[in-house]
């Protein structure tokens, strides 16, 4: 005999498959709004590294100066890369794809900061604000508001464009503090007026930074932007201040060292931070006391993760970190190689740190990128000469080819002694108008072999003192990673930290 | 009983389903149709409690600490001064004037304000005046001969109301950036 179903027992199977449904419904809406459930491209850490002015180039004389040819830096064993377009706009243009959209190919590094900190294009200068000056939130700052720890570490003034993208909004990049002046904080080609000085777009940056409480940790250099008032802000927010803008005592590694609790400011010169180069050659200096940008980002993942007590939930929620090696782009403006090499070094052992803590973890997305190239840097082949260093560009004239000959004609090119004098970091070092290479050895060279010699294997060119806009490599590792694969625009670095960390849709 | 009721109970379930799930996966697309919201901007801080805004243009208290005797220029401390030097700097009693080079930094000067004081023969200050420059996109060049250069050539006039009574000067930086 069949087995008959009741009325009511098929009434209560109906609203249990309705009631099953509608929940996987809502799970699925719970989903797109990334507040739970699908965790695809989701981490609860963030590290965030930013190689100012590394292009390509950097990364492969970094790589050849270092571990050889046949070796590879940290960054390039990361499983995912890719490339960063970096353009900007002009100002008051719309965002790409609208009809007032204007283009400007070469970025600035606050217009770039402000593409991955905010995910609009704006013009070259601009903080946290698109290009028609609208303020527009950060990941960092949503980061915040959704209970995540933030840290913000640089080499540079810690007011600079790069850290400052994540932590203020002006107008003009160099309203940077202490005092605000009109001319580097007012804008009035996009505001039109003066914008009344209590409004946050013409608010020193230093003063941003010190009262928004946007980073819990922040670590750099620039404390001559800050003064009595803003230590005041500063603990009076709960901050560990590590030496004293009050006195202008700048911080040392010893104080980060023992620097404890979760808000931590500590600066460690009063400008930029001396770069690795000079604190090696100088192991005695004051400026040698300043900590490295791998032993900042240590330290600043050890305190984004720390607990105050057992009972302290706070570092579950994950955290962001940014960390900039941002003397790569300062030594590439000033086409000194041997010093852009030794930044180049110490970002990597930067991002080897944040990996090894990526991998120990097993929940945190690190991406390592730069915001645009600087200075054209070039390897050309060992014996080899640039146009710079010519007496004509290369010739273009074939008399037995004719498809080979076109509009200019040029017959020859040779070196031109008056402007190749030597190895600029050797024989040449002494003649302001020399514009020959720099040579370094790298490992395959027999013993003996020394930087800025002819024999040395690694010949390292510069273009120009100024940024350039060709595209940035991209490294990544984690959860998420494989959406670094490819071409991106710099603008969708804010969506995939902003949806990795779950504080944008 | 008739058999077929089961049947029919089954039916409507499987019915009840397929129109609650596609309720809800309805929903789900119009949510991912929203992926592209902005994201919320009350995360932004617009006011800072306790900070002044700012008035006036900067000062630098270090100019009245000065007392330079007659036809001296001195330099009037400021948060930057181990970023620059200072070449050429000459008071002829009209205008003090001088070319400043940054020593910290070879990337462009974005911001710079220079800061004239005037004192009187008592070595009191009785004004002052400023040179402010911001970059541009043809940056720093010689006023003379208009050619680019690296430092920035600067020169700041007694104003009228002082002349004749300034007969000494100092100079300072409030403000310098360099990109």
């Amino acid at each position: 005999m069949r087995r008959r179903i009741p009325v009511l027992t098929s009434a209560t199977l109906i609203t249990a498959l309705v009631a099953t449904a509608v929940v996987a419904g809502t799970a699925g809406v719970a989903s797109a709004h990334g507040d739970s459930g699908d965790d695809r491209g989701r981490a609860k850490n963030v590290i965030y590294l930013l190689g100012d002015g590394m292009g390509r180039t950097h990364v492969t004389a970094a790589r050849e100066r270092f571990y050889g040819s046949d070796g590879k830096l940290t960054m390039e064993t990361l499983p995912a890369q890719g490339y960063v377009s970096t353009y900007a706009v002009e100002k008051l243009s719309g965002q790409p794809g609208s009809k007032d959209f204007h283009p400007n190919p070469v970025t600035d590094s606050a217009s770039a900061a402000t593409a991955w900190s905010s995910g609009v294009k704006t013009y070259n200068a601009a903080l946290g604000i698109d290009a028609t000056g609208t303020v527009k939130p950060t990941v960092m700052e949503l980061a915040k508001k959704a209970g995540l720890r933030t840290g913000n570490v640089s080499t540079a003034e810690i007011t600079d464009a790069t850290p400052a993208g994540q932590m203020s909004h002006a107008l003009a990049r160099g309203c940077q503090g202490p005092v605000y002046s009109d001319a580097a904080c007012q804008d009035l080609s996009i505001t039109g007026t003066a914008l009344p000085t209590s409004d946050i777009r013409v608010t020193p940056i230093a003063d941003q930074i010190a009262r928004n409480g946007t980073a819990d940790v922040i670590l750099g250099g620039g404390l001559s932007r800050f003064d009595a008032a803003d230590e005041k802000a500063l603990k009076d927010q709960g901050y560990s201040v590590l030496g004293s803008p009050t006195s202008q005592t700048v911080a040392t590694k010893s104080d980060l060292a023992a620097a404890s609790g979760q808000k931590v400011f500590g600066l460690f010169n009063r400008g930029n931070l001396t770069i690795e180069k000079s604190k090696q050659d100088n192991p005695t200096s004051v400026q040698a006391k300043e900590p490295t940008l791998p032993e900042m980002t240590s330290k600043a993942i050890a305190l984004l993760t720390s607990k105050s007590n057992s009972k302290d939930k706070s570092a579950s929620k994950g955290f962001y970190l940014q960390v900039e090696g941002a003397l790569i782009d300062k030594r590439s403006h000033a086409n000194d190689a041997a010093q852009t090499l030794g930044e180049m070094k110490a970002f990597d052992d930067s991002v080897k740190i944040a990996k090894d803590f990526a991998a120990k973890d097993g929940n945190t997305l690190v991406i390592v990128t730069a915001d645009h190239e600087c200075a054209g840097f070039n390897i050309i082949e060992k014996g080899t000469f640039t146009n710079a260093e010519a007496t004509a560009p290369p010739a273009n004239v074939d008399s037995g080819n004719t498809a080979n000959n076109s509009s200019p004609s040029r017959p020859n090119n040779a070196k031109d002694a008056t402007r190749s004098t030597g190895i600029i970091n050797g024989a040449g070092s002494a003649d302001p108008k020399n514009f020959a290479p720099a040579t370094f050895r790298i490992p395959s060279d027999p013993a003996g072999v020394v930087d800025g010699s002819p024999e040395a294997g690694l010949w390292l060119t510069y273009l120009s003192g100024n940024h350039t806009g060709a595209d940035v490599p991209v490294y990544a590792y984690g959860p998420g990673s494989e959406q670094l694969d490819g071409t991106i625009d710099n603008t969708a670095l804010f969506g995939i930290v902003g949806k990795a960390l779950r504080v944008i849709r | 009983m008739k058999r077929t009721r089961p049947i029919v109970a089954i039916a409507l379930a499987a019915a009840a389903v397929l129109v609650a799930g596609s309720i809800a996966v309805g929903v789900a697309v119009m949510a991912r149709t929203d992926a592209a919201a902005p994201p919320p901007t009350d995360a932004v801080t617009t006011t800072l409690p306790g900070l002044a805004a700012a008035s006036g243009a900067p000062e630098l208290a270090s100019i009245r600490l000065l007392r330079p005797k007659p036809g001296e220029v001195g330099q009037a401390a400021g948060p930057f001064d181990e970023r620059f030097t200072v070449d050429d700097l000459a008071f002829d009693g009209k205008a003090v004037s001088g070319a400043l080079r940054v020593t910290s930094d070879v990337s462009a000067v974005l911001d710079l304000e220079i800061i004239a004081g005037f004192y009187d023969a008592g070595g009191s200050v009785i004004g002052s005046a400023r040179f402010v420059y911001h970059a541009t996109d043809d940056g720093p060049v010689d006023p003379v001969t208009g050619t680019p250069v690296e430092s920035i050539p600067f020169r700041v006039a007694v104003p009228t109301e002082l002349a004749g009574r300034a007969v000494s000067t100092s100079i300072g930086v409030p403000v310098l950036v360099n990109e």
